[in-house]
Order: C-alpha cells, then sequence, then structure tokens
C-alpha cells in the first residue's frame, strides 16, 4: 500500500473518530424532550403534615339489655374454628342433606355493620362483635339462635373508616366470660351470661401496636380462663387471667414483629404444649405453662409477608403449615427440640400456584389430610378446593376441578362433611374423602356479597354471613 | 287569526313535529344500531395482549378505575409488587411500567389511585395484580375517543377469553358494577 493511501486511511480514521466523539459528547449532554422524572419514595405524601385525632375510648361503656330469653339448647361454637380451633363441629343431630326436597330453612336474618365479625355460640346463644355504622361503636350483640331475638349488647364509641369492611373478629367465650378483640385492638372481658365488664385492654395504646391494614382480623383465645392475644408492639403476646384482667405473662418482642390477622393457635410438639403465632415478621412458638410461661420457643423469619391472614396449621408431630395471600404462597416448617429449646427449619417453600396455599381461610386438617381453597394467584387450580397430604404440600391428591371453584368465603366440617360457603351466599356440601371430589349438594342460600366470615355450627343451627347480614339456617 | 287560517296552521305544526319526531327515533335507532369494539371485563384474564396488537402505536385499550368498589387501600395489589418490601413510591415497588397508575394520600388510611390514560399502555398489569390480591375494581377498557373502531379488531383477533364483544355506541363501556346491595 502506498504511503499516501495509509496517510488518508489514518486521517479519515481519526476525523470520524472525532466526529463519533464529539455526537456522543452532544448526546449525553442533550436534554431529553420528556422531562424525566425519578420515582423515589415519598412522592404520595401530602405536602402538609398530617395531624393526628386523639381519641378518648372508653372500652364497654355502654350496656344495654333488650330481651329477657334463655335457651335451652346445650352445644357449643366458642371461638374461632370452634371450641379445639381445628374447624371441627361433631354433632349427634342428624343433618339433612337432601336439600332439593327440604332446603335449609332461614330461621332469621338480622342486619350488621359492614364487615366480616362471626359468632361465637355458647348454650343457644351466639355472641359477634359487631360494628355500630350510624353510632359509630363497636357492639358486642347477643342473640338466641333459636329465635333471632337479641338479648344484650356492649357497645363503645369509636370511629372507624369503611375499609374493605370494619369488623372481622370472632369473639372466644366460655361457661364465664366473653373476651372480644376490636377492630383497633380493644379488648372486653365481660360475665358471659350478664354482660358485666370485667376488665379492658387497649392494645394499641397500651402495647404501641400497630393495627394491621383493614384493622384487626385475629380472633382471641380463651384457655383455661387465661385470654391469650398477640399484641405486636411492645411484647409478642399477652396472656391476661380472665377473672382479674391481670397480666400473667408478656412474651419479648425484640423483633419488633407486628399484629397480623392471623389468631393464636395451641399446638403440642415434644409433649410441650406452645401458642404458634404468624405475626408480620415471622413465626414463633411461646411456651403455653408453667414457669416459663411465655418464653419464646422457636422463631423463624423466613416465611414474613407483609399481610398474614390464615392461622398456622399442625400438619403432625413435627411440622407447621402456614401460608398468605398476595403472592406470598406457602411454608412447611419443621419444628424440632434442641437441648433448651426448639428448632424452627423451613423444610419447603411454595409459590402460590405450586402448591397448597390460602388468601383469608386458615385450611381443615381431617383424617390425617388436609384441605384448603387455592388463592386467586394460583395458574390453573384458582379458587379450586384440594385436598393434600401432609407428607407433600406440593401435590395435589384431588381437586374440585375447573367447575367447582369457591372464592375467598369460610368452610368448615360437620361430622363427616364438608361445608364451603361462596362469597356469593351458596353454600355447597360435600362428602369428607380423601379418594375423591364428592358433592352432596349446593343450593344458594342468600343473594350475598363478599360472605367472608367464618362459619359457625351448634345444635343444627348453622350462623353465616355476607357483608352487611347475619343469617341462621336449621340444618336439622 | 280566522278558523281556517288557525285550522292550517295547526295542521302545519302537527305534520313538522310528527316529522321531527320519527326522524328524531330513526337517528336515535340508527346510533343505538351502531357497534363499537369493548372489552368484558369478567371475561378478560389480564393476557396483556392488548397492549402490542391494536393498529394505533399506543394502543387504545386502557385501564379504568371503578372507584364505587375500591380504590383506597395501602396495600393495593394493583400498584403494588408482589411482596413489595416497602409500600411507597418507590420504582422497584411499582406494578406499572410507565408510571400510569398514580398513588396520593387522602387521609389514614385511604390513597386515591388515578389513571393517567395518556400513559397507559393497556398492558394489564395493575389489573392482575387487583384481580388476584383485591376485588377487581381496576379493568381494561377499550377508549371509544381513542379507538378507529376497525371492522375487525387486531386485537379481538388475539384474544384467548373472547372478551372482546361489539356493543351499541349508546352503551360503549362495560363497567363493573360493584356493589350490588
Amino acid at each position: 500500500m502506498k504511503n499516501s493511501s495509509k496517510k488518508w486511511i489514518k486521517i479519515s480514521s481519526v476525523t470520524t473518530a472525532a466526529v463519533f466523539f464529539i455526537l456522543i459528547l452532544y448526546w449525553q449532554n442533550m436534554k431529553p424532550d420528556v422531562a424525566i422524572i425519578e420515582n423515589i419514595p415519598g412522592m404520595d405524601k401530602p405536602s402538609g403534615e398530617i395531624i393526628q385525632k386523639i381519641e378518648s375510648i372508653k372500652i364497654g361503656e355502654k350496656f344495654e339489655k333488650l330481651t329477657e330469653e334463655t335457651s335451652s339448647l346445650n352445644s357449643a361454637w366458642s371461638a374461632f374454628r370452634g371450641t379445639d380451633r381445628k374447624n371441627i363441629a361433631t354433632s349427634t343431630i342428624s343433618i339433612n342433606e337432601n336439600w332439593d326436597a327440604k332446603p335449609p330453612k332461614l330461621v332469621w336474618k338480622a342486619k350488621m355493620g359492614e364487615g366480616h365479625a362471626a359468632p361465637a355460640i355458647w348454650k343457644g346463644i351466639a355472641y359477634i362483635l359487631d360494628y355500630d355504622e350510624v353510632k359509630k361503636e363497636d357492639v358486642l350483640r347477643s342473640f338466641n339462635i333459636e329465635t333471632g331475638k337479641e338479648l344484650w349488647r356492649r357497645s363503645y364509641k369509636v370511629h372507624l373508616k369503611r375499609n374493605h369492611g370494619m369488623s372481622r373478629t370472632v369473639p372466644a367465650v366460655t361457661e364465664k366470660f366473653i373476651v372480644t378483640l376490636g377492630p383497633r385492638g380493644h379488648v372486653m372481658c365481660m360475665e358471659r351470661t350478664s354482660g358485666n365488664l370485667l376488665w379492658v385492654i387497649d392494645i394499641e395504646k397500651e402495647y404501641e401496636s400497630e393495627i394491621p391494614f383493614w384493622y384487626t382480623g385475629q380472633c382471641p383465645l380463651i384457655d383455661n380462663e387465661t385470654a391469650i392475644i398477640a399484641t405486636g408492639g411492645k411484647n409478642l403476646l399477652i396472656a391476661v387471667d380472665c377473672n382479674t384482667g391481670k397480666i400473667l405473662w408478656q412474651s419479648p418482642n425484640e423483633k419488633k414483629w407486628k399484629m397480623s390477622h392471623s389468631s393464636v393457635m395451641p399446638m403440642i410438639f415434644e409433649d410441650v404444649k406452645m401458642y404458634v403465632y404468624a405475626a408480620v415478621g415471622g413465626l414463633c412458638g411461646i411456651e403455653a405453662e408453667g414457669e416459663n410461661a411465655g418464653k419464646i420457643l422457636f422463631e423463624i423469619t423466613d416465611f414474613s409477608p407483609q399481610v398474614v391472614a390464615p392461622s398456622p396449621v399442625q400438619l403432625d408431630k413435627s411440622r407447621i403449615f402456614i401460608t398468605a395471600g398476595y403472592g406470598a404462597g406457602s411454608a412447611v416448617i419443621t419444628i424440632k427440640k434442641s437441648d433448651t429449646n426448639f428448632l424452627a427449619k423451613t423444610e419447603k417453600k411454595f409459590t402460590p400456584g405450586a402448591g397448597a396455599a390460602s388468601e383469608q381461610q386458615t385450611p381443615v386438617m381431617i383424617n390425617g389430610f388436609m384441605y384448603i381453597i387455592m388463592p386467586k394467584d394460583a395458574g390453573a387450580m384458582k379458587n379450586q378446593f384440594i385436598c393434600f397430604h401432609p407428607s407433600d404440600c406440593g401435590k395435589a391428591v384431588w381437586s374440585s376441578g375447573k367447575k367447582d371453584r369457591y372464592g375467598l368465603g369460610p368452610y368448615m366440617v360437620i361430622n363427616d362433611k364438608f361445608l364451603i360457603l361462596n362469597d356469593d351466599g351458596t353454600l355447597t356440601m360435600l362428602k369428607v374423602s380423601d379418594k375423591n371430589f364428592i358433592k352432596i349438594t349446593e343450593r344458594k342460600l342468600f343473594e350475598g356479597q363478599d360472605a367472608w366470615g367464618p362459619l359457625a355450627f351448634a345444635d343444627g343451627y348453622l350462623l353465616l354471613r355476607d357483608s352487611k347480614n347475619l343469617f341462621c339456617f336449621d340444618l336439622k | 287569526m280566522d278558523r281556517r287560517k288557525f285550522l292550517k296552521t295547526g295542521f302545519q305544526a302537527a305534520a313538522f313535529i310528527s316529522i321531527a319526531s320519527v326522524g328524531g327515533y330513526l337517528a336515535h335507532q340508527t346510533l343505538n344500531d351502531e357497534l363499537v369494539w369493548q372489552i368484558d371485563p369478567y371475561k378478560c384474564t389480564q393476557c396483556g395482549r392488548c397492549a402490542d396488537s391494536c393498529v394505533l402505536s399506543q394502543s387504545a385499550v386502557k385501564c379504568v378505575h371503578v372507584y364505587k368498589m375500591c380504590g383506597y387501600c395501602d396495600l393495593c395489589g394493583g400498584y403494588f409488587v408482589p411482596q413489595a418490601k416497602e409500600l411507597n413510591t418507590g420504582a422497584e415497588n411499582q406494578l406499572c411500567p410507565t408510571k400510569a397508575l398514580k398513588r396520593t394520600f387522602v387521609e389514614k388510611p385511604y390513597y386515591k389511585y388515578e389513571i393517567d390514560e395518556a400513559l397507559c399502555i393497556g398492558c394489564a398489569k395493575c389489573v392482575k395484580g387487583c384481580e388476584a390480591f383485591g376485588n377487581g375494581s381496576l379493568h381494561l377498557q377499550v377508549v371509544q375517543s381513542i379507538c378507529k373502531n376497525c371492522n375487525q379488531c387486531s386485537i379481538a383477533k388475539v384474544c384467548p377469553s373472547d372478551a372482546f364483544v361489539r356493543v351499541p355506541t349508546n352503551k360503549a363501556y362495560l363497567l363493573k358494577s360493584g356493589w350490588k346491595g
């Protein structure tokens, strides 16, 4: 190649590089046609300061006697998921299965404030913590389940804003006591028969607890005349003597876990009784009895979604199933005893479509199998009722199939039958079977909306609700 | 005015009113008979094809919000990615790829969620989130002022759930009804 050609190539290369460099510089310094706005935290905040009104709430301040009536009924559905929190009712009264010939009979209906709170039943009386939208009050209402007559009310003024319903808890009832937990964390303990107020706790104020999104969903537990409440905030769990209101123990909350919608579940591992709680932050087991009551036996943070509504379920002697909605899926946690404590380890985690999961309702364990309604984000299994064996929560034993899907509504077992209430008020009866999905009958009981409150059953009467009404049906 | 003139004027006025009424009725019927494309929100499966199958460079399909159903949660499944680390306006927490869904604080615990139609591309990411974790108050609709109303809608051709339907112009939107009671 001639020298002049080489020189020419050099010059043109340098010139091209220079032009390219200048163009890059120009492009770098050029302002974009459209202003770029960064998405950073805090862009949704108000310009001014938020002024928080301080309310003076006198928990349980009002009492109103409405009717003097007694009931001869004797059974109970004493708390969330029944007396033993398993959601299984055993009834000596025969349940009618032929709904074509004899549909469930509506015994009575009562207007409720918008919400998902459900009743507990004790000896023919149903107790429900409602919200009176006109008076702006949390109100414990009691109904005779045979007649629907309202017996008495205990209430207190508290301002709630509509937030996908207001009320959403189930009271705990014993022969002597009723304990309620209100939407904003107000606890009342009353004498069951008279409604006399025994003691109160303002959890939000006294324990600096953060009330979960859409208000409190946790249902209190009474265990041997002791009320167990997960407070979050300053303490994780507290135990209160129902007779005196005295705090018996308080579990520490060093990790600052928050209150969830999940309820405290008693479980036994290696002969040690513990209260298992799925907080916002993690899962823990708290010693239930003895001199170490209140001590944290295990805690695990592997499964800690922002919202947890279902309660943990004991799968077998050493495993817990925990699930949540909003994309969280589920996890199986193994509990093993170490020298002085217990060790919790995640055995497996499942995304919503890959294994058992639930958004709101707690699954039912019966005859060694787990039954669950899958969440909306479970792909093809969306809203199907599914049976799993605890050995593999990723593999369905059977499913209800494409045609039989259910919503966010509750389900329970009465003897050997499942009852499932769909969001719209359709009640389905299934046979409890670990072999197949066996539908017995189905009927639309009412024109409902968001019928999500847990079911309650006693003495042949089924209590169920939609967002605005409580219904009592005779299933006999 | 004499009697003859009065009757003549009266008949003329009556004839004019009759012709106008018949004309108006026919025009109304014609308008009603004209059909436009719309999405049945109860059939839509939020597949995302509306965003890139429209003949327009930016799809005529946009997200709409039925406020009477929802539109105020702090934790909004339509706004936040599942399991968002924090519930704030940080880009990493948002589902919308174009920032068309705007979140504004109203009062504790309420937030307002508004859709910027100019930015919305109809990708249905927010609709899917709202459907899965909320009550479906966000859903897709064909915006009639943008839609070219093609004889053969290119999105309808690829819609896997037959959610595209023809509706009369006087009922051009199929919004979810919300509360029944």
